[in-house]
């Protein structure tokens, strides 16, 4: 920590999108100063523009600017910063950075390098958490030879013992990728080719492992906290069973239905893993929590997770604030050890929803496109982390997140009538998002009732209906707007251009909530 | 919200043909008159290369994205008589699959002259850090296959021509 109390004085967000300008956010509120990277399609978004300084590490394609560890450490060498803040994703979890930056003499905001070769790789958490006596997912605990087709039988052999359906997990991985559901041997050798690939091409490790599916399970995890002289704490836990394709889509905090005992157990169970592998800073101990109640160590996600902020909503702690001080050598403050006392009876209700650029019609599949206009919410008790704005391109070069909308209130009843509110707020246009999956759950009877497993989305949702009855309404509204004489821009927009791309006024004429827009030929129609 | 009526804008009366763009396009004759349902958002796209066609809509209700193609029904159907009169002929016996999102081409699973089945696998493509299998949508033969393993695909992009 300096003289002035500023845990530093600069800081480099190895980040994009809307966790660059979170990140950024808070090294503003803390008085330190900001330096953002971007690659050549980020060139002018808004985390560039928010930070002190930006640097240019690359193209668009992140195995050549956001994954570029050089690259990285270049950029803070020749800005002056002390510390680098890697985000979640990218570099996160790449011992490859953290060991970078120890060499250059950087402080990297996160654990050890040692830590993060015990956490990241699954397979070694695993056995981690095993030795400590926490239950683990049966499975494998050493990665499948995947480059040897003579090894398919074993393989087979193996996951027969498991029992099928198992998953297929990239020991490097996280977010769901490098990830595969096998219900038959024979899909099996496929399955582990695929995920091998994906994990290869996500993470640059192509190591994966076997693990048993538990049925109806909820998917619940507690955020950590350990400072650099062996404090650990946790600060509540977070359901986020409410996935697709093994990725999470809406996040609360806390668990529904558990009582105090379970949540202390829980946390308990975290606070042991985290003390096995002498976690620093700030991390999240996944667990699948089975019908009967039994508790499973899953994993543990040595970073900041995308939906820290619900965490930050119920316990009142700014996660990033605290991930700082803690890099700078500080203990854990008496206020972080306040909330972890109070983590096992919260008093709040926090719920996130990830508004995505993908079609939930179509399977989530992701769908590229350029924002026409962008209205998020506000309001007591709604938090917007984004970084889209009107005229963005969302390109297929990184992940499709767009926005976390995030609401707080005194119970899950009323975080729900708020989170209703907001998504009514919320105008997007240009692109497909999964805000109709939102609206949908909000109502929806199971979510309502606190009835969540992972397979809450397969069980459950069925988008034919909601969105044919919406086309129907579709097309009312673009009859009744044809024939109110609804006007096409008068200026025409020429293609290459942004500043007025999708940027549309309320209509001359003072018809609210009507809007008159001209943008480019959109892209992301259904191909004919 | 106040109706609006067509009067004094020029439009002709009586209904409208819309086209709602999807899977499976919807098509409706719309008489529009009662006003405007709440909480949805609708922007005028410009014309199609400046030309007179049908007014073309972007529309968002409950989040759900729709581009809407509106003309006056009458019209429509006179369209749709001098389309069948001038003999156009739908080239139905062949499927055009083409690339649903940008990315790049992982695994090219098929070759020309293969016989596939409904559903069967026949490229995957990496986008967004997932890798999506690109599916046969009925059984046929493959007659050309635009794309390698490898190459980088656009939206729209032809990839498959099953006959």
């Amino acid at each position: 920590m300096r003289k002035d109390g500023r845990p530093f004085r600069r800081i480099l967000i190895a980040n994009r999108g809307e966790i660059a300008l979170r990140l950024i956010r808070a090294c503003r509120e803390m008085g330190i100063e900001s330096v953002a990277v971007f690659s050549d399609v980020d060139a002018g978004m808004r985390h560039v523009r928010a930070a002190d300084q930006a640097v240019r590490i690359g193209p668009a394609p992140a195995a050549e600017s956001y994954l570029v560890v050089e690259r990285i450490v270049e950029a803070a060498l020749s800005t002056g910063a002390e510390a680098i803040h890697p985000g979640y994703g990218f570099l996160s979890e790449r011992p490859a950075l953290a060991e970078a930056c120890v060499a250059a003499g950087i402080v990297f905001i996160g654990p050890e390098p040692a830590t993060l070769h015990g956490l990241g790789d699954k397979l070694n958490a695993r056995r981690a958490a095993s030795a400590v006596g926490v239950p683990v997912v049966p499975g494998t605990l050493e990665p499948a030879p995947v480059d040897r087709p003579d090894a398919a039988a074993s393989i087979v052999a193996e996951a027969e013992r498991i029992g099928f359906p198992v998953l297929v997990k990239a020991a490097a991985g996280g977010g769901g990728r490098g990830m595969r559901l096998v219900e038959r041997a024979a899909d099996l050798p496929a399955a582990l080719v695929a995920a091998s690939h994906e994990a290869e091409a996500a993470f640059g490790d192509g190591s994966v492992y076997l693990e048993r599916r538990i049925d109806r399970a909820r998917h619940v995890e507690v955020q950590l906290l350990g400072d650099a002289h062996g404090a650990v704490v946790a600060l509540g836990e977070r359901d986020c069973s409410v996935q697709r394709r093994h990725q999470k889509l809406v996040e609360e905090a806390p668990a529904p239905g558990f009582d105090e005992a379970r949540r202390r157990e829980l946390h308990a169970l975290g606070v042991s893993v985290a003390r096995a592998v002498g976690l620093r800073n700030a991390a999240t101990a996944e667990f699948l929590v089975a019908p009967d109640g039994a508790a499973w160590f899953l994993e543990v996600n040595a970073r900041l997770q995308v939906e820290h902020g619900v965490t930050e909503l119920v316990s009142g702690l700014d996660l990033v604030h605290e991930q700082l001080r803690i890099a700078a050598g500080e203990p854990l403050r008496d206020r972080v050890l306040a909330a972890a006392e109070a983590a096992a009876t919260p008093d709040r209700h926090a719920i996130e929803v990830r508004l995505s650029a993908e079609d939930p019609a179509r399977g989530f599949a992701p769908v590229p496109g350029t924002v026409g206009r962008w209205r998020p919410p506000g309001g007591p008790g709604v938090r917007m982390d984004d970084w889209i704005e009107d005229g963005t391109r969302v390109g297929g070069d990184y992940d499709p997140l767009l926005a976390k909308l995030l609401v707080v209130a005194e119970d899950r009843d009323m975080a729900l009538a708020r989170l209703a509110r907001a998504l009514d707020e919320l105008v997007v246009t240009g692109i497909q998002t999964t805000v109709p999956f939102d609206r949908w759950l909000v109502d929806e009877p199971h979510f309502r009732a606190g009835d969540l497993s992972t397979d809450f989305v397969p069980d459950h949702w069925d988008p034919a209906p909601v969105r044919t009855e919406a086309a129907h309404r579709a097309a009312r509204l673009a009859a009744e707007a044809w024939a109110a004489g609804l006007a096409a821009p008068s200026r025409p927009t020429l293609a290459g251009t942004s500043p007025a791309v999708g940027v549309p006024a309320d209509d001359a004429d003072g018809r609210s909530g009507w809007l008159a827009s001209g943008r480019r030929e959109v892209v992301d129609r259904w191909p004919r | 919200m106040a109706a609006l009526s067509a009067n004094g804008t020029g439009r002709p009366a009586g209904p409208a043909r819309v086209v709602v763009d999807g899977p499976e396009p919807l098509v409706l004759d719309v008489t529009p008159g009662e006003g405007l349902p709440a909480g949805a958002t609708v922007i005028r796209l410009p014309e199609r290369h400046g030309s007179p066609g049908p007014a073309r809509f972007e529309v968002v209700v409950d989040g759900w994205r729709f581009e809407a193609t509106v003309e006056s029904a009458a019209r429509a159907e006179l369209r749709e008589r001098a389309a069948r009169l001038g003999g156009s002929r739908m080239a139905a016996a062949r499927q055009v699959i083409r690339a649903q999102i940008p990315g790049r081409v992982v695994t090219v699973a098929i070759a020309v002259g293969e016989a596939v089945q409904a559903g069967q696998r026949l490229l995957s493509i990496e986008a967004m850090k997932m890798e999506n299998a690109v599916l046969a949508p009925r059984a046929g033969t493959i007659e050309r296959v635009g794309v390698l393993a490898g190459q980088t695909i656009e939206l729209g992009d032809e990839l498959v021509v099953i006959a």
